[in-house]
């Protein structure tokens, strides 16, 4: 019964998700994009809480995304100031169509690829950080160093990239 | 049942995001658009951590989490230095390769 529950709350919140990710496609202005986007995050985080039962990554997701990522995006909108009225974006031409048919030969593929081999027992208690760092401090202690020295190197190019003269 | 379920949202939100891509000129909406799909990607992970019972796949979810980030750093970068030579973000102002 509780199966049931979730998976109707799963089937909501999916469906929200989609319809936002179609808003972040096809509305004009990029702020409105990113706001969809936003609540395309926060409802990303909500599911993860509610049905994956998974807090901490769900936390994560919302400090890492609607915290840095979106606010760093919205922040170089504002820098680039784009103004009203001077987009040429135009939706319906051939690249429309030729773009559908590749997202859905994408998708068909995909379908039709995967297996679901056996029905497993769903784990029914919640996934803290301490399950996820028995796992990432033993057996991924090396990609976890190597993910520090590529966030250092992203930062020195990113300084790099953004020094006045190129 | 709930993995058919969370794989087909996450793919649809990948197919989403990869018709942002190509449908797009706004490069900052195309970046969005990105993330999108990382966003799919992370979803699946989630339902395989949840229905399958592999603690692992939130490991793998976290380590997308932090490239995203790093991406997103790089992106935005890229997008500023893009916006100072060109004076715009659409990505037809880049005509220099174009045939």
């Amino acid at each position: 019964m509780s199966g049931l529950v979730e998976l109707g709350i799963m089937a909501i919140l999916g469906l929200l998700m989609v319809l936002t990710g179609l808003a972040l496609v096809f509305l004009k202005n990029p702020v409105h994009a990113a706001i969809a986007f936003l609540v395309n995050l926060c409802i990303t985080a909500v599911m993860y809480l509610a049905v994956m039962s998974a807090p901490f990554v769900a936390i994560v997701q919302v400090i890492v995304y609607m915290g840095a990522v979106l606010v760093f995006v919205l922040f170089v909108i504002m820098l680039v100031n784009l103004g009203k009225g001077e987009s040429t974006e135009r939706f319906f031409t051939p690249r429309l169509l030729f773009s559908l048919a590749v997202v859905l030969i994408f998708v068909i593929q995909m379908l039709t690829l995967r297996g679901f081999s056996g029905e497993i027992a769903p784990i029914a208690r919640y996934i803290h950080a301490k399950d996820i760092a028995d796992v990432l401090f033993s057996k991924y202690v090396l990609p976890f160093e190597l993910v520090s020295v590529l966030i250092f190197a992203a930062a020195v190019g990113a300084v790099a990239l953004a020094k006045k003269r190129m | 049942m709930g993995m058919a379920l969370a794989y087909t949202i996450g793919l649809l939100l990948f197919a989403i995001g990869a018709l942002g891509v190509l449908v797009r000129k706004n490069a900052i909406v195309m970046f969005l658009c990105i993330e999108l799909m990382l966003n799919g990607a992370n979803v699946i992970l989630m339902g395989i951590s949840k229905f399958k019972g592999i603690v692992e796949a939130q490991v793998v979810v976290l380590f997308i989490m932090a490239i995203a980030a790093a991406e997103a750093a790089i992106g935005m970068a890229i997008i500023t230095a893009f916006y100072r030579r060109r004076g715009g973000v659409e990505v037809d102002k880049a005509e220099l390769m174009r045939w």
